[in-house]
């Protein structure tokens, strides 16, 4: 429902945003993932008309026509109220912006404020409300003209746990109503709640796809050992093997990555009876959303240095 | 309907930090101070101490326009201070804090956003001025003589439109800071520029809006409405248009935050 055409922005010599294009389509939930300082925010924020990109455009798809403001939510990092307005005014206010009429976004504001669960506060000033009621009220906000595109900026880098889940669960439910952009450096909550992901680095897109596909993608088969004992002295003996590309050790547990998952399998398995490893546990694994991104990011500061 | 909406917020917002309150008595206090310790005078050097023994005093009695004018400069001063001090935050304040990012990315036209916020703070400058400048002919009538109601409501007028000026040029320096103490400083800084170009070449440009004032003094003396008042009505009105269309493209051309 949106394109997103070769959208750069330059700051100085800076370039924040490095020619990026993606489609979303409609009713997924697409997480826009990358370090602090990958370009996510520039990107929303290029998308969502409120800064103007160096080159590149932003185009919505054929049904949705005229001010792209009028189909997209957007909720900032860190939003910001009038603090002299009640939630419940804002919101109403917001909703009047929208072009909602008066009665219209008076019920919409109730029933989102119900929805996100800041019902009973909504006739208190927004001075007083705490971090997590305005990120709820942030987001009653960004849904009152119920957009077609709802763009989080952090949702939920800022909540506490209880918050968090409770944010996850209402983004789960809206998946249902409305396409979801979301950007995120928690890789937990985009492996939880996202059907695509957009992996940004340095202002560029180095990945994109559904979870799924980018695990296939990027299959570097990994074995992950845990043993009685401190594992350098092991990693040292797997580092030999052919079939082994590199190990990793991570606090107790020792990663292998290895070229042919079954014949490593039974290569490890048979060293480590002939030894009399003392193992604790023996998992053949894919990998991870994390281990993903430390690679694609890994990869790029290698090549950096390099250059 | 959005025009209107950004326009009540307005009001509301200056109604609930008490804008409408303190604006217009502060107007009014500096608009009757003239005319009173003018009238007063001689009961207040009575009071504090009096003349030296032997020395005569004579006030001459000023003619009840020229008391009527020095409320308006009494505004000119402090007034136009007032109106950049209440005016510097509007729209910087909200870009910084953040807030006209979610403002700004709802459907809203940039131009109605800088218009509706200048019409409300314009109505209050327009009542603020006009109570004071009511509150100030009361007391000339009352204490000096006869100022005609025709004098007043157009001193009302034009001078009004002086202000007007001044309130459009704080909302275009405030597209252009996002700090509202440059908004002030820059805001400032042109009202004076604007007044020392136009009075040292005041002889050859009788049309800068700066000259408002001053056309005003002696359309009060003769009473009769010069055309030279009209030019610089005339440049204050296409400044004004200028200042808020040039604020509007500022703000849709730049990043907001």
């Amino acid at each position: 429902m949106i394109t997103v055409q070769n959208l750069s922005k330059v700051y100085q010599n800076n370039r924040a945003v490095d020619d990026i294009s993606f489609t979303l389509s409609s009713g997924k939930c697409i997480a826009l993932l990358g370090p602090n300082g990958a370009g996510k925010t520039t990107a929303l924020r290029m998308m969502a008309g409120l800064i103007s990109p160096t080159s590149g455009k932003v185009e919505l798809l054929e049904e949705h026509s005229g001010d792209i403001r009028r189909h997209i939510g957007y909720l900032p990092q860190h939003p910001h109220f009038h603090s002299w307005m009640t939630g419940r005014e804002f919101l109403i206010y917001a909703g009047k912006l929208a072009y909602l009429s008066k009665k219209e976004a008076a019920s919409r504001a109730d029933q989102l404020l119900t929805r996100v669960g800041i019902f009973e506060v909504r006739n208190r000033r927004i001075s007083k409300y705490s971090g997590g009621m305005k990120q709820r009220l942030g987001i009653a906000q960004a849904l009152i003209h119920k957009p077609e595109l709802l763009m989080l900026d952090e949702p939920v880098s800022a909540l506490d746990p209880i918050g968090r889940r409770d944010v996850l669960d209402l983004m789960e439910e809206l998946k249902k109503e409305t396409t979801i952009l979301y950007s995120t450096h928690i890789l937990n909550d985009a492996e939880e709640s996202s059907d695509e992901i957009l992996l940004m680095h340095e202002g560029k897109i180095v990945e994109s796809g559904s979870l799924s596909s980018l695990k296939d993608r990027h299959q570097v088969d990994k074995i992950s050992l845990q043993f009685e004992d401190s594992p350098e002295a092991y990693s040292q003996k797997l580092d030999h093997l052919d079939v082994v590309t590199r190990t990793e050790i991570k606090k107790e547990t020792l990663d292998v990555y290895v070229t042919d998952q079954a014949r490593a399998r039974e290569i490890i398995l048979n060293l480590a009876l002939k030894e009399h490893w003392p193992l604790l546990q023996f998992e053949v694994g894919r990998i991870t959303l994390e281990d993903l991104f430390m690679k694609v990011v890994q990869s790029y500061a290698v090549a950096d240095r390099i250059q | 309907m959005q025009w209107l909406t950004v326009f009540n917020k307005e009001l509301l917002e200056s109604w609930r930090n008490f804008k409408w309150i303190w604006v217009p008595l502060v107007f009014i206090l500096l608009a009757i101070t003239d005319p009173l310790t003018t009238y007063y005078l001689p009961q207040i050097l009575e009071a504090t101490g009096g003349l030296p023994e032997g020395a005569t005093f004579e006030m001459p009695e000023p003619p009840p326009s020229e008391v009527f004018m020095m409320s308006v400069s009494q505004l000119n001063l402090i007034g136009v201070l007032i109106i950049v001090l209440i005016t510097m935050g509007t729209i910087s304040g909200e870009r910084k804090s953040g807030v006209a990012e979610l403002i700004l990315v709802k459907p809203i036209a940039y131009h109605s956003y800088v218009t509706a916020k200048w019409a409300a703070y314009a109505l209050l400058i327009w009542i603020s001025t006009f109570t004071a400048l009511l509150a100030s002919w009361y007391y000339v009538n009352l204490l000096f003589g006869e100022v005609s109601a025709g004098s007043f409501l157009r001193t009302f007028f034009f001078y009004g439109l002086w202000m007007t000026l001044i309130l459009s040029i704080s909302i275009f320096m405030n597209t252009l800071s996002k700090t509202a103490g440059l908004v002030l400083f820059f805001t400032i800084t042109l009202v004076i520029a604007l007044n020392l170009l136009s009075s040292v070449f005041a002889h050859v440009v009788k049309w800068s809006p700066s000259l408002i004032s001053s056309h005003l003094r002696n359309t009060l003396i003769s009473g009769e409405l010069s055309s030279a008042l009209w030019g610089s009505a005339g440049t204050a009105v296409l400044f004004i248009i200028l200042l808020l269309a040039s604020a509007a493209y500022t703000l849709k051309h730049k990043e907001i935050s």
